[in-house]
């Protein structure tokens, strides 16, 4: 049989919980530690150096599609950010988002020039896989953020560069796996070693991860399009022998 | 956390065991468990229980046999790939000109490291012997005046040059069929395959 007081001491102990908790969860937002794992294609050693004038002789349109998974903003800035690393190897760069290309404008500037590799570029991104187990937000909060909750996805960045006339030169799929470790623990453990053990580069709190996708996916994406100019140059001099350049 | 170590601890992701440099040497792939269960019998099961989540993915990690670093990266693009590259080559060669079948196969490889250019014309051979061709050894021969033309020419009117020139100095026969595989570009990871047959060229990719 429970006496009054010791109702009231179980009261206030169960209602004093409620704020404990939502510290929990506040603390836990704010800590994120998150990591990318490329996968297929992502790490591939790749040879052309992306500031080097790789494409001085390509005109290249860029087409951003959207889905389910990228927004027209997000194509948008992706489309700009592509643009700006293949302007960057020398080519001339027009983008568009999703639908055919608009009419080529007859680019042709005397009988002098050497004729122009025309290029054009897709990328298409989707999403592969989503988890985010509940039971590892229930061990966050329980644990007043000390056990991390994780969500992780599954992405696909797929590539295909076509010339003039849409035949494809070459097609590859980019996948890598992002991971969101939610959790006082976590971050401060991670940021204890980045501050103590790991060097710069294996640091991970922070926008390491952010940058080294980055790093990757625009590092595959100029190796990828230098090799469909090649192969572009090859089914040229395939298509018209003795054509000089 | 210590039920979460080992978790951790296999988990491909940079963490307290794996530094993210480390991780780098690693090939991962993403799978579902029904693909991960075919390709690794036995030690991937796939539960039939409704209680497992149906959509559960698998991510399988081999190390890989050189750290990142160790070769250079064009010789380890290509030579990661080389049963790929020597198998897409030989059925390039073999699907595009069926009649060529009965004739002997040569092989020429041009690459800048003599290394890499002898494992290339290697598997491209028992490529084209898997393939069911004959192959032969021989390397045929050029004058040194058509070397020193040939030199001086881009690889890519070099070739079609040096195949004319095979055939007029007779080191290739109506019998014979070279298969040439190319690097065109120092930058470039992708290899390009021509065929010489009775003195004319032709690239297949």
């Amino acid at each position: 049989m429970v006496t009054p007081a010791r109702k009231g001491d179980l009261l206030t102990s169960r209602l004093a919980i409620v704020p404990l908790l939502g510290l929990g969860l506040a603390a836990g937002g704010g800590c994120v530690v998150h990591t990318y794992q490329p996968l297929s294609g992502l790490h591939r050693p790749v040879v052309v150096d992306p500031t080097a004038p790789n494409l001085a002789d390509v005109h290249l349109t860029v087409r951003c599609l959207t889905g389910p998974y990228v927004h027209t903003s997000d194509a948008n800035v992706l489309c700009r950010k592509v643009a700006l690393l293949f302007e960057n190897q020398g080519a001339l760069v027009t983008t568009s988002l999703g639908g055919p290309p608009d009419e080529e404008e007859d680019r042709s500037e005397g009988p002098a020039e050497p004729r122009p590799i025309d290029l054009v570029v897709e990328l298409r991104a989707r999403k592969i896989h989503e988890a985010s187990p509940p039971l590892g937000w229930v061990a966050m909060v329980a644990s007043f953020s000390l056990a991390p909750a994780i969500t992780e996805f599954t992405f696909e960045q797929e590539l295909r560069v076509r010339d003039a006339n849409g035949f494809l030169l070459s097609e590859d799929r980019l996948r890598g796996r992002i991971v969101y470790w939610y959790g006082f623990g976590t971050w401060a453990s991670n940021k204890l070693l980045d501050a103590t053990v790991r060097e710069s580069a294996d640091e991970v709190v922070g926008d390491h991860a952010n940058r080294a996708l980055s790093d990757d996916l625009y590092a595959q994406l100029s190796q990828s399009v230098f090799d469909a100019r090649m192969q572009a140059r090859v089914l040229d001099r395939t298509a018209t022998p003795g054509a000089g350049r | 956390m210590i039920a979460w170590a080992p978790a951790a601890w296999a988990d491909p992701m940079p963490n307290l065991f794996h530094s993210r440099s480390e991780l780098r040497g690693w090939e991962c792939e993403d799978l579902s468990m029904r693909e991960g269960a075919r390709r690794y019998p036995g030690r991937v099961v796939q539960s039939e229980s409704r209680a497992v989540d149906p959509d559960r993915r698998l991510v399988v990690c081999a190390e890989r046999w050189l750290r990142p670093g160790v070769r250079d990266p064009r010789e380890d693009a290509i030579l990661s790939e080389l049963k790929a590259t020597a198998d897409g080559l030989a059925r390039a060669a073999a699907s595009t000109r069926p009649e060529l079948r009965s004739r002997n196969w040569l092989v020429e490889v041009s690459y800048p490291v003599p290394l890499v250019s002898g494992k290339l014309g290697f598997a491209v051979k028992n490529a084209l012997v898997d393939d069911g061709l004959s192959v032969s050894d021989r390397h045929p021969a050029l004058a040194a005046g058509d070397v020193s033309v040939l030199a001086r020419l881009p690889p890519l009117d070099a070739w079609p040059a040096a195949c004319f020139r095979w055939r007029d100095s007779g080191a290739l026969g109506p019998r014979d069929a070279l298969l040439a595989v190319a690097l065109l570009d120092p930058r470039e990871t992708a290899l390009h395959a021509g065929l010489c047959v009775d003195g004319g060229w032709s690239w297949l990719r």
